[in-house]
Parts: C-alpha cells; structure tokens; sequence
C-alpha cells in the first residue's frame, strides 16, 4: 500500500504536469474543433475536422516554412557540432599556455546579449546581399558555445591512456579523433545534436529581425505573420492553432522519441 | 651544382616546419569556433561600443558621427529608461517563484520517488521548454483572450470575476502574464535541475543526522539547503541575467511593450531603439549600459559562489 506522504508526492508533481501540458493539449484540441466548438471549454470533441488544418495550408507556405526551418536547424546543427568537436579536441588533447584564455573568450560570451551586436551583424548580413535568405539566419549561428562546453565535457571522461596509445601506434590527429574518440561517444553527440538542433529549430529573434521575406523564413516567422493578419478576425482561432501545431509537430515528434537523452544532455549543460 | 644537396636541405627544413606546424596544432583545431565567434560577436560587439558614441540612424549612405558620451547622458534622463529598468527589474522578481522557490520545494518534497514515476514526470514537465516561442504566444494569446478565452471563461464560470480581463492589454495584468508565460516554460526544467541536484548529494549524511534523532525539517535546512545551494545561486543567477530575454519573444509578439510601456524591459528597448526608431546610438549605449550592469552582477554572483562550494569539501 503506498504511504500517504507519497500520495502527497504525486499529487504535487501531478499539478505540475497538468499546467505544463496543458496548454499544448489545448492547442490540440483546438485545433481540430470546427467553429461551432471553438468557443466552449470542453476537452472533447463532438465533431473534430481537419478544416482547419486545411485552411492554414492554403493561407500561408506553411510547408515551404517548415523546410526552410528544417533547412535552418539542421545546417546550424551540423555546423556547430563540426567546430564544437574540432575545439574542444584542441582543448582536451594539449595542454598549452593560453587554454584559460581560450576558455574565456568561450564563457564571456555568455554575458552578450544578441541585442549588443544585432545592429553590427545586420548591417555585415545586409552588405553581404544575404537579408531575407536563409543562409542570411544560419550564417551568425555556426559556432554554439554550448555545445563546445557540452563536447568538451564528454572528451574529458574519455579515458586518457586510449588516446595516449593511439599516439604511440603512431596515428594522426584526425584518425585518433575520427576514429578513436568520436566512434565512442556518439550516443551523446546525437543528443547534443538534437537539442542544437531544437534550439535551431525555436530560433526567432535573429531570423525576425533579417528575415521578413515569408519564401525564405522559418515557420516562427511565418506564424506571426499568421497571428497578425488572422487575430482580427475572431473565428479564426481554429486555424491559428492548427498552424500552431504544425510549428512545433516535428520537434514534439523528435522530443516524443528521444525524451529521455535530449533531458539528459540538458541538464547536464545547464541552458543557453 | 648543389643539385645533389638541395633535398636534404628542403627535407630538415620541412622537418622544422613540421615542428611548428606541429605545436600549433590546438591551434589549427580551435581556429574555426574562434574565428566565427570574433567575427560574429565580438567583433561586433566592439562595434557596438563604438556606436554608442555616434548618433546614426542605419541609412546606407550615411556614416555615423562622434557625438562623445551624449547618448548616454541622455538615456539615463529617459523616462523610458527608467520604466524599462523598473520593469526589468519586476520581471525578474516575477520569475523567481518559477525559476527558483517552486521548483526548489516540489524537487525537495518530491524526493525519493521510483525511478520508473520520475522519468514520466520528467518527461511531461520538459515539454514547454522544447516549445518554439512564437508557438508559445499563439497558445498563450489563445487561452488569455479576454472573451472567448479559457482562462476568462473559468474565471467568469467560478464566479471570481464578471467581465473578461483584457490580460495581455491592461495594464495592470500585461507584465504579470508575460511573467506567467515565461514561468510556465521555466518551472519544469528547473524542477529538473534542483532534482539533478539533490539526487548528488551524498546519503550517508542524512543516515548520519537520522541516527543523531535529527527531524525532517531539521535535515533539510542543516544538509539539504547548504549542499544545494551552489545550484540555489546558479539558477538565482540565470534568472536575473536571462530573465529580460526569456521574455523578449513574448514581449514582441504579444504586447510588443505595450500598453503604454508597461511590458517594455531594457532588452525589448534596445530593440525598439535600433531596429524601430533607428537610433543605433541610443540602442548601442543601452546595449553596452546593460552588458556592464550584468558583468558586474555576474561577477558578484561568482565570487558567492566559490564560497558556498566549499561547503561540499
């Protein structure tokens, strides 16, 4: 029989699972309600449609956006874990005068908002012709300092003396990291990957500021778009939420089967 | 002819070149990330402080002028400032409850739980921190509607109110559910942390403080709260540096600082500064204004922090 205290337990972690999912189920919900539905409380559907879904596809390049945005996350994904893997090899391989520098120039970044340099790159982004493109979003967004302290951390538990008889058997930097170190940490690189690749993904306030044409955008800035021109009309709320869940299915679907392993490498790194 | 020497020569030199290209080779490894991150943030954010000395509105054809510490004289007299600053701030101490003293007293209370119930909590209160944040104002604009809205129409169905709240447009609401929003992504991830946290701390202190016939209570003020503590400050520290960005999406799209300024805090300044109003001076110094407010802060926090860890030795 469980104990009272553990009832209690549950009880509170419950109330907390029911307000953080909450508002993604009533998008759901929403989202298939037709409007005759749309205004009343209720959880369940009389006659749940697709219609909304229908009409959001037809009012904006919503599938376009979805490629653009998958475009985006995963060349900025790529990317970063490419220069991460790269750094953080130098950092945990040799052990050389300037490291805690290097470390620094690594961790001040934290403390620089993209609203210090925002004008900056947009005037370099503009005069390298690359507004409104995609490679205009990805191109600031190669370099994650999160996922060089998070590869970082992973080569440091890498046992020392594999690398140190690779050296001795007479194998090159790149094969000791291509082929000794990195075969045996991918289950983290994948999840370090993935949350890159999420947070890729949710990337909004860089794209709005470069990005305004709806052909070349990510999704975030299609939905906006979306809300500004539908929020007016009242019954639209059916729609909106049907783009809405198209925003955020890939991600929910990729969350859905690696939950456990993108929790993992998020705690563990702390968050940007 | 030393045409017969020649390839020996080449040959050490190479070998000495070898030599060097081999000691640079951290080098060659970190260059990518460095290079990048010069160019694409610190590069401009010497930019920035430059700015912050001209007044220049971004047209093409035109440059910008010295015009000395002007800009930020005249920032620190702004009244808009000071409201942003004002609502920074409150936006800060809004978003402790979530980051911070909720999270702390559900991962403290809820300890000791089966592993197999604790990942499917996990797993559900992850979820809004994966959302996108235009997603997340379009859900929250939904359920804030002041007539059709969920959030109103239980309100009005339990009898608490009579009219919808106009949330997201009143003014004495706006910032509070911005708060709320920001909240919501946060609480479950940092019930996270804290739960990381306390799952590393040693048992056999607590073995030692029950044998001692110590209460409870007792075991988590005199353990569980010191021992976390560094945990406590890095999230106590997260939320005062981050807090104006976690909200600045929500801002954007759902007030976009309105009504009359009431959910402008300095991020969402700078940004209306430099890419509304044009005024890249102004932005710049507020931007630069800021990065050394928060430096300043950061290093206080730090400097906590190397003293509380010494707690765990």
């Amino acid at each position: 029989m469980p104990q009272r205290t553990d009832i209690f337990k549950h009880t509170l972690l419950i109330i907390l699972c029911i307000f953080s999912v909450f508002p993604v189920l009533w998008m759901l919900v929403s989202s298939f309600k037709p409007l005759s539905e749309i205004f009343n409380s209720s959880l369940i559907i009389k006659n749940p449609t697709f219609d909304n879904y229908v009409r959001a596809l037809e009012s904006l390049p919503i599938l376009k956006m979805i490629i653009n945005t998958f475009i985006i996350a995963f060349s900025e994904a790529v990317l970063q874990l490419f220069t991460a893997i790269l750094a953080s090899y130098a950092l945990t391989r040799w052990h050389f005068k300037g490291s805690g520098i290097i470390m620094a120039i690594l961790s001040l970044t934290w403390l620089i908002p993209i609203q210090a340099i925002m004008i900056p790159n947009y005037v370099t982004i503009s005069s390298m012709g690359l507004r409104n493109t995609i490679l205009g979003v990805i191109l600031p967004n190669i370099v994650s300092v999160f996922a060089i302290l998070s590869i970082y951390t992973s080569f440091k538990s890498f046992p020392r003396v594999l690398v140190e008889a690779a050296v001795m058997d007479g194998l090159s930097e790149k094969s000791i990291l291509f082929r000794i170190i990195l075969p045996n940490i991918k289950a983290s690189l994948i999840s370090i990957g993935i949350l890159l690749f999420i947070s890729g993904w949710n990337e909004y306030i860089w794209a709005m500021m470069v990005n305004s044409n709806l052909d070349q955008a990510p999704i975030q800035i299609g939905l906006q778009s979306f809300m500004n021109i539908e929020t007016y009309d009242d019954n639209s709320w059916g729609i909106l939420m049907a783009a809405s869940t198209l925003s955020c299915l890939p991600i929910l679907a990729i969350y859905l089967v690696m939950q456990k392993q993108i929790i993992n490498s998020f705690v563990k790194g702390g968050i940007k | 002819m030393n045409q017969i020497e020649q390839p020996s020569k080449t040959k050490s030199k190479l070998k000495g070149l070898g030599a060097i290209f081999k000691a640079l080779n951290p080098l060659w490894f970190l260059l990518p990330a460095l290079l990048i991150l010069v160019f694409w943030i610190y590069y401009p954010f010497i930019k920035t402080i430059y700015y912050s000395f001209t007044q220049w509105n971004l047209m093409p054809d035109t440059s910008p002028v010295a015009v000395g510490i002007n800009n930020y004289k005249l920032l620190l007299s702004l009244s808009d400032f000071r409201k942003a600053l004002l609502n920074t701030l409150w936006y800060i101490i809004g978003m402790v409850p979530f980051s911070v003293i909720i999270p702390l007293i559900l991962a403290i209370v809820t300890e000791n739980l089966s592993n197999r119930a604790k990942n499917i909590y996990r797993a559900l209160f992850f979820i809004p921190m994966i959302m996108p944040p235009v997603t997340v104002s379009t859900i929250w604009q939904w359920l804030f509607h002041p007539t059709n809205g969920l959030i109103n129409h239980v309100l009005i169905n339990l009898g608490i109110i009579d009219t919808g709240i106009n949330f997201l447009n009143d003014e004495k609401t706006a910032l509070l559910s911005i708060i709320v929003i920001a909240g919501w992504k946060m609480i479950g991830f940092s019930t996270l942390m804290f739960s990381a946290a306390l799952t590393g701390i040693d048992k056999s202190y607590y073995e030692a403080a029950e044998l001692d016939g110590s209460s409870k209570l007792r075991q988590t003020v005199t353990i569980t709260l010191p021992l976390i503590s560094p945990t406590v400050l890095f999230m106590m520290m997260l939320s005062i540096l981050f807090t104006a960005q976690w909200t600045f999406a929500y801002i954007n799209v759902l007030t976009q600082g309105g009504p009359g300024g009431a959910t402008t805090n300095i991020y969402y300044l700078i940004y209306t500064y430099g890419m509304k109003s044009f005024n890249v001076g102004m932005s710049s110094a507020a931007a630069i204004t800021f990065f050394i407010l928060f430096g300043i802060i950061s290093l206080i926090v730090t400097r906590i922090n190397n003293r509380l860890e010494f707690y765990d030795n």
